[in-house]
């Protein structure tokens, strides 16, 4: 192989001088290292600082983690996203395996049904679920109207409204992860597995579940940590009533101006994100090694 | 069996998609809708909400919103093309790093991206930026790495035996990347300029921070109207934003032709 008769021309993209390779990276690396990095450094820099005496402290994660409140919101924040991830994962799953799968000239609307609700930003769509949850909404107009109840349900202002909503935001994105890892796998093994008589049941529940493993650990990692940031839904789905991270911080800022304080809330969340997705991983090698045995 | 199980797998896809659509569906009934409290199925169908679009509560927050979303657009397509160029294209020295270190953003949660920012402004005693400045600079940060990741998986995909015709034929640097590289990663620029375009005009959670009062973006204005009442006008916005945004996709796809990035890049 490394004996070609012909010559090859010269590469013309090797230049002499790798400053010249580099010139062109110096303005979006300025650009990211002004108004991302330093930015970063400065807030986790801040929330270790005394505010007087600009000695290393504790303190900010102390008053953190001794705030009763504060702490129902984190743990509001993670029963929420917990939830989120869940349904996303059980909603996107079926239909990831029919854009997977399907030849149908449906995949294709099917497809954009799933993506296209992207384009519309989320305050559209949690416009539209306060519209179908609210007390005199859509669901309840409908069921008092037809006599079922005579009360209104209570499907907004609370966790229920806030799950739905998001769990509609992040489909899309537990779709895509999974289509992935599902048009990964061989599709002949299915088939060889129907031929030797699996039930359909069965091809599901041996091969294309476990086989999709990295799929799903990746959807519910996502739509958890996007659940956990999440501003705009929890604040109008969840009201006043519920609180998460993501609108306790925008208080943090904007009501109290307590600019060092969000900093810690965002540093925890932060933290939050790094751990859930060292546990992912982990746990999506674990199941891959126990699948191979 | 098999026949009932193909019918529950039908009958759950089509009430995934039904959960899908139906919010969408609400609003622009809503926008439709006679009476100001969006209640069951309207009767009648009503234009009425619509000519309140032009006021300037509304027109100026899409004003706002539009120009940010075109300058984002632009601004993180140069200079994710720039990225793109050094570490996908000429493969500089420490490449994979310098890729991990430029996408690093997306890992950030928007929240936790905005009061970096705002913290970072204020105690550089910045405030002058907030507004349009800071929120364009913010919206950069956001949207350049989707940029650059899909121009940079644009230049990997470039088939460098053009590049080297080119040079062959007597082509000087810029003229091959004028000529041969820029239309060739057309598609992958454009769509990763698309997204810029949408992210940047949907935004909530980083812009919140940085409008200023009497000066918000057009998500922001709906939200903080949105708190206290579901007032029609509000769905006649948010569909005509939605349209404008459509319009807006359609538009660079007649420029960029981008649906061929996503036909061509999912083989």
């Amino acid at each position: 192989m490394a004996t070609i008769a012909f010559s090859t021309p010269q590469r013309p993209t090797r230049i002499a001088f790798p400053f010249k390779v580099f010139l062109p990276l110096s303005l979006p690396s300025i650009v990211l290292l002004l108004f991302f990095a330093a930015p970063m450094g400065l807030m986790l820099g801040l929330s270790f600082q005394d505010q007087e005496t600009g000695t290393f402290t504790l303190a900010s994660y102390g008053r953190f983690f001794g705030d009763e409140l504060v702490l129902a919101g984190l743990g509001r924040t993670v029963v929420m996203s917990g939830l989120v991830a869940i349904s996303v994962t059980i909603l996107a799953y079926p239909l990831a395996y029919y854009l997977a799968r399907s030849t149908s000239r449906w995949r294709t609307l099917v497809f954009a049904l799933a993506i296209a609700p992207e384009l519309a930003g989320v305050v559209l769509r949690t416009y539209g679920w306060l519209v179908i949850l609210e007390d005199r909404g859509f669901i309840n107009s409908a069921l008092i109207w037809t006599g079922v109840i005579s009360e209104p349900l209570p499907l907004s202002k609370n966790l229920f409204g806030v799950v739905v909503g998001l769990t509609h935001v992040i489909l899309p994105f537990g779709v895509l992860s999974l289509l992935t890892s599902l048009q990964g796998i061989n599709p002949n093994l299915e088939k060889s597995a129907q031929i030797l008589g699996a039930s359909r049941l069965a091809v599901i529940r041996h091969i294309v579940l476990p086989l999709s493993v990295p799929g799903i650990v990746s959807s519910l990692l996502i739509a958890f940590t996007m659940a956990a940031s999440a501003y705009a839904t929890p604040a109008l789905l969840g009201g006043a009533a519920f609180k998460v991270m993501a609108t306790m911080v925008y208080e943090q800022v904007l009501f109290y101006i307590d600019w060092s304080f969000a900093a810690v809330m965002a540093n925890v969340l932060l933290a939050m994100m790094l751990i859930s997705a060292f546990v992912g991983s982990r746990l999506e090698s674990r199941l891959q090694q126990k699948l191979h045995l | 069996m098999s026949r009932l199980l193909t019918i529950l797998f039908r009958a759950s896809l089509i009430a995934i998609l039904a959960f899908i659509t139906l919010p969408l569906l609400v609003v622009v009934a809503a926008s439709f809708s006679p009476t100001s409290a969006v209640t069951f199925w309207p009767g009648d169908w009503t234009f009425q909400w619509y000519p309140a679009l032009l006021e300037s509560r509304w027109l100026d927050p899409f004003l706002l919103s539009a120009e940010l979303a075109i300058i984002v657009s632009l601004a993180s397509g140069l200079l994710g093309v720039l990225a793109a160029y050094s570490v996908a294209y000429q493969k500089c020295p420490g490449h994979a790093a310098i890729m991990s270190f430029l996408l690093s953003p997306m890992a950030v949660p928007q929240i936790v991206k905005g009061v970096a920012i705002v913290l970072f402004l204020s105690s550089a005693g910045l405030y002058k930026l907030l507004g349009t400045p800071g929120l364009v600079m913010a919206h950069i940060v956001l949207t350049m790495p989707y940029v650059m990741r899909m121009a940079a998986t644009a230049m990997f995909n470039f088939d460098k035996r053009l590049d080297r015709a080119a040079c062959i034929l007597g082509a000087g640097p810029l003229q091959r990347i004028r000529y041969v590289l820029l239309p060739l990663i057309r598609s992958g620029l454009f769509s990763g300029m698309t997204f810029a375009f949408i992210i940047s005009f949907n935004n909530i959670p980083l812009s919140v921070f940085l409008v200023r009062p009497g000066q918000t973006t057009l998500p922001i204005a709906v939200i903080n109207h949105l708190e206290y009442s579901l007032d029609p006008v509000l769905a006649a916005v948010n569909v005509a934003s939605l349209l404008f945004v459509l319009g807006t996709i359609i538009l660079f796809e007649k420029i960029g032709g981008f649906s061929a990035h996503f036909h061509g890049g999912s083989k």
